[in-house]
């Protein structure tokens, strides 16, 4: 592999890597989201002492 | 069978994008003039590709919220909680564009950024939506969602303007894969195999986050309700 490819490589590796990131990253936010909106609830429906 | 779709549609969806990253990475082969770079395109296009139809699903939702508000409020929530979602999920991929453009770009023209037409609207698109995501966040009152619905919608009068500038305007950006003139787009099959592979995964992902961020939304606004007529009621 000559230096030009494996610059290319590189460039594509870190597109890739980025794209992964964000997405997944915006899932874990959504997850967490959920998850504190589950709990709002629950507290919501639990019977008042 | 909602439970079957549940489980089977993210199942679905990462065997789509295993079957993109396959094609992309192992069939596709070099670009010509750009040889291995050029795969980042098979990110890029699609993720540009869900970030309009997401944000035209937020001006259904905008323009959905406007005509119910009055009329049917819970049909009002329920346009407003897609609106949100198109607007979110539309920012994400977006973001996507915008950081795999310039390592493309780095590469393939040896600069991270240009002010070219292309560039410029979609950062302005990029920046309409955060102000809308800003807005929602930030805001209080009755007049928010209207407020949002109406950004909404002038966001969205970006799209076609993205969408037709490197169309319009000849310059740094190169000429658009679909729907361009006779010279412009792929000339290999593999290639356009490997782009719609790869579309069609990444609006499989799209939708499922898409619908996550929905009822995430709906849940919220449930609760709100709760809580403002437990205020209500505490006050009376």
């Amino acid at each position: 592999m000559d230096e030009r490819n494996i610059l290319d490589h590189q460039f594509v590796v870190a597109a890739y890597t980025v794209t992964w990131v964000i997405q997944l990253g915006y899932l874990a936010y959504l997850g967490l989201k959920w998850r504190s909106e589950k709990r709002n609830a629950e507290r919501k429906s639990r019977p008042a002492r | 069978m909602k439970k079957v779709l549940l489980t089977l549609f993210p199942l679905v969806t990462v065997l789509l994008m295993v079957q993109g990253y396959h094609q992309a990475i192992y069939v596709a082969p070099d670009d010509a003039m750009q040889g291995y770079v050029f795969r980042i395109i098979y990110y890029h296009v699609p993720s540009a590709s869900v970030a309009f139809l997401f944000f035209f699903i937020s001006l259904i939702g905008s323009v959905g919220f406007l005509a119910f508000r009055r009329s049917s409020p819970n049909r009002a929530q329920i346009a407003d909680a897609w609106a949100l979602a198109g607007a979110e999920v539309g920012v994400v991929f977006c973001t996507v564009v915008l950081t795999t453009g310039p390592l493309w770009g780095r590469r393939a023209w040896g600069i991270w950024w240009t002010w070219d037409a292309r560039l410029t609207t979609t950062l302005v698109l990029w920046l309409i939506y955060v102000s809308y995501l800003l807005l929602r966040r930030f805001a209080a009152g009755p007049q928010m969602q209207t407020l949002a619905a109406v950004l909404g919608i002038f966001g969205a009068l970006d799209v076609p303007i993205v969408y037709m500038s490197n169309r319009w305007w000849r310059t740094q950006h190169p000429a658009p894969v679909f729907g361009g003139d006779q010279d412009s787009g792929m000339k290999d099959p593999t290639m356009v195999h490997a782009l719609l592979w790869n579309m069609l995964a990444w609006f499989c992902w799209g939708m499922l986050v898409l619908f996550l961020r929905y009822q995430v939304e709906r849940r919220h606004q449930q609760y709100a309700a709760i809580e403002a007529r437990e205020a209500l009621e505490a006050s009376a």
